[in-house]
C-alpha cells in the first residue's frame, strides 16, 4: 500500500467539493419544496373542484330521482284525468243496459203476475205464451247485464297499470268504444254540446298485437282533444258551423292507420311544433297537464314502433294519424 | 475520552436524540419508532466502541464492519414503511442484501476488520441517497401533506439526503482505494462529526414533529 501524504491543495479540493455538494443538496431540497408547494396548490384546487363536481353530481342525481318520481306521478295524474274524462261516458253507457234490465224486469214481473192469475183461474191456454215472453225477457236482461259487465271491466282495464304486455286486439272495436265513451263523457258534462260523429272502420283489419290500455289512452286523448277543439269553435257561434269529429281506420299494406279528424279551429303553426313536447298545453290552467300528446307520442313511437303525425289547417281543423305495424 | 469540540458536539447531539427518542418512542409512528431504536442503538454502539478503543488502545473499526449492515437494515425498514410501495420495497431489500454480501467480500479481501470499512460506508451512503430520492418522488406523487415544513418525513428525508451525499464525498476522500491515504487528515473526521451532529439534531426535531402529529391524530 502506497503511503501518500496529504497537502493543502487536497484539503481545498475537499472543502470546495463539499460545499458544492451540500449546496446542490440544499438547492434540490429547496426546489423540491417550492415545486411541491405549487403543485399542492393546483392539487388542492383540483380536489376542491372534484368535490364540487361530486356534490353537484349528487344533487343532480337527487333531482333526477325527484324528476322521475314526479314524472311517474304526472303520468298517473294524466291517466286519472283520462279516467275522469271517461267516467261520465261510462255512466251513460251503463245507464242504457241498466234501463233495459229494469224495463225487462218490470215487464217480466207483470207477465208472471198475469200468468199466476191465469193459473189461479184454472186457465192454461195463455201460460205457454207468457212463459215464452218471460224467458225472452230474461235473455235480454242477461244480455244487457253482460254489456254492463263488459263496460265496467273495460273501465277497470283502463285504470289498471299497464303491464306492457302486447296482446291481439280488435282495433276497430277499441276505437269505437273510446269514441262513444269520450263523446258521452263530454255530453254528460256539457248538455248543450252536440257533434256529428263520423266513423269509418275497415273491416279487413286483422287483430293486431298492441298494449290495449296504452293505445286506448292515445285514442281517447286524441278524441278528447278533437271534441275540445270543435267545442271551442262551437262556442264562437259561427253561422252554419256543425261540429264534426271522425275516427277512421284502414289497412295500408302492413300498417294500420287510425285517423282522428275534427273541424275545429286548427292549430297555429307556432303551436303545432310544440304539441308533442311534455308540459306544453294551450288549455287554461287546471284543464290540461300538457302530457297527453307527449305521452301519446311516446306510446306510439317508442312503445309500438309506430308513427303519430298531425296535419292541420287554420279554420279547417286537424287530422291526427296513428300508424301502427301489423306484425 | 472525548478528544475535541467536534466529538463533544457529535456525542451531545446523539445523546439528546437518544433521550428524545426514548421519551417519545410510544407516541411515534412505526417508521419513526424504528428510527428511535436505531438512534439509541447507535449511541450504545458509539459509546461502546469509543470505550473499547480508549481502554484497550486498539482500533474500533471492527465494530463498524458489523454495525454498518445493521444500521442499513434499520434504514431499509424505515424507508420500506415510509414509501409503502411493494415495487420499491423489493428494490430496497435487494440493496440491503447487496450491501451485506459486499461487506463480507470487502472484509475478506479489501478492508479487513482492523481497517475502516469506508467502501461499504460509501456504498451505504449511495444507497441511502437513492432511497431518499425515491421517498421524495413518492411524497410528490401522493400530495398527501399540506405543509412539508411541519412534516417529520420531510425533515428526516432531507437530512438523510444531505448527510449521506456528503458522506459519499467524505468516505471517498478517506478511502485508501480512491486516494491511497493511509493517514487521512483529521479535517475529514471533523467535518464528518459536525455533519453527524447536525444529522442527530435534525432527527430529534423530526422525531418531535412525528410525536406531535401522531398524538394530534
Amino acid at each position: 500500500m502506497e503511503n501518500t501524504s496529504i497537502n493543502s491543495s487536497d484539503i481545498i479540493v475537499f472543502m470546495i467539493a463539499g460545499f458544492i455538494l451540500i449546496g446542490l443538496m440544499f438547492g434540490f431540497i429547496l426546489y423540491f419544496l417550492l415545486s411541491y408547494k405549487s403543485k399542492k396548490k393546483d392539487y388542492n384546487l383540483l380536489v376542491f373542484q372534484k368535490k364540487e363536481i361530486d356534490k353537484q353530481q349528487k344533487a343532480l342525481q337527487q333531482t333526477l330521482y325527484e324528476l322521475k318520481a314526479t314524472q311517474a306521478q304526472l303520468i298517473q295524474s294524466e291517466k286519472m284525468a283520462n279516467l275522469g274524462e271517461l267516467t261520465a261516458g261510462i255512466a251513460h253507457e251503463i245507464q242504457n243496459p241498466l234501463n233495459f234490465v229494469n224495463n225487462f224486469a218490470e215487464v217480466s214481473i207483470e207477465l208472471l203476475g198475469e200468468m199466476k192469475e191465469e193459473l189461479d183461474g184454472g186457465k192454461t191456454e195463455n201460460t205457454q205464451e207468457i212463459m215464452k215472453d218471460v224467458i225472452s225477457n230474461l235473455d235480454k236482461i242477461k244480455h244487457h247485464g253482460k254489456r254492463a259487465d263488459a263496460i265496467v271491466k273495460g273501465m277497470l282495464q283502463h285504470s289498471r297499470i299497464s303491464n306492457g304486455n302486447a296482446e291481439l286486439t280488435d282495433i276497430n272495436a277499441l276505437c269505437d268504444e273510446y269514441l262513444r265513451l269520450s263523446y258521452h263523457g263530454l255530453r254528460a258534462k256539457d248538455k248543450s254540446f252536440n257533434a256529428s260523429l263520423n266513423t269509418g272502420f275497415d273491416p279487413t283489419i286483422p287483430q293486431i298485437k298492441i298494449v290495449p290500455q296504452d293505445i286506448g289512452r292515445v285514442v281517447l286523448n286524441l278524441l278528447t282533444n278533437a271534441f275540445y277543439a270543435v267545442n271551442q269553435r262551437a262556442k264562437l257561434n259561427e253561422e252554419g258551423y256543425k261540429p264534426t269529429v271522425g275516427i277512421k281506420s284502414r289497412l295500408i299494406k302492413d300498417k294500420v292507420e287510425i285517423t282522428v279528424t275534427d273541424n275545429g279551429n286548427g292549430i297555429p303553426a307556432d303551436v303545432v311544433e310544440h304539441i308533442f313536447q311534455p308540459f306544453f298545453t294551450t288549455k287554461p290552467t287546471g284543464e290540461g297537464t300538457g302530457l297527453g300528446l307527449s305521452l301519446s307520442f311516446d306510446i306510439i313511437t317508442k312503445g309500438h314502433q309506430g308513427k303519430l303525425t298531425v296535419d292541420t289547417d287554420i279554420g279547417q281543423g286537424s287530422v291526427f294519424k296513428i300508424s301502427l305495424p301489423v306484425t | 475520552m472525548f478528544l475535541s469540540v467536534y466529538h463533544t458536539f457529535y456525542y451531545s447531539s446523539l445523546f439528546i436524540c437518544a433521550v428524545v427518542s426514548l421519551s417519545m418512542i410510544k407516541g411515534l409512528s412505526p417508521s419513526f419508532r424504528w428510527l428511535a431504536v436505531l438512534v439509541v442503538l447507535t449511541l450504545v454502539v458509539e459509546v461502546g466502541a469509543k470505550y473499547v478503543a480508549y481502554c484497550f488502545d486498539t482500533s474500533n473499526s471492527a465494530v463498524y464492519h458489523v454495525f454498518t449492515p445493521i444500521e442499513f437494515l434499520f434504514y431499509t425498514l424505515i424507508y420500506a414503511l415510509l414509501v409503502d410501495d411493494s415495487k420499491w420495497i423489493k428494490v430496497f431489500w435487494f440493496c440491503w442484501f447487496t450491501l451485506v454480501v459486499s461487506e463480507v467480500i470487502n472484509t475478506l479481501y479489501v478492508q479487513p476488520l482492523g481497517v475502516s470499512n469506508t467502501n461499504i460506508m460509501m456504498m451505504e451512503s449511495v444507497m441511502l441517497v437513492f432511497f431518499s430520492l425515491v421517498l421524495f418522488l413518492k411524497i410528490k406523487e401522493s400530495m398527501e401533506y399540506e405543509n412539508l415544513l411541519i412534516e417529520s418525513v420531510f425533515w428526516f428525508n432531507s437530512i438523510i439526503l444531505v448527510y449521506y451525499a456528503s458522506n459519499i464525498l467524505i468516505w471517498g476522500f478517506h478511502s485508501i482505494k480512491i486516494y491511497n491515504l493511509t493517514d487521512p487528515p483529521t479535517l475529514i473526521y471533523d467535518v464528518n462529526l459536525m455533519l453527524s451532529g447536525i444529522l442527530y439534531l435534525v432527527f430529534s426535531f423530526a422525531i418531535f414533529l412525528n410525536y406531535k402529529s401522531s398524538s394530534n391524530n
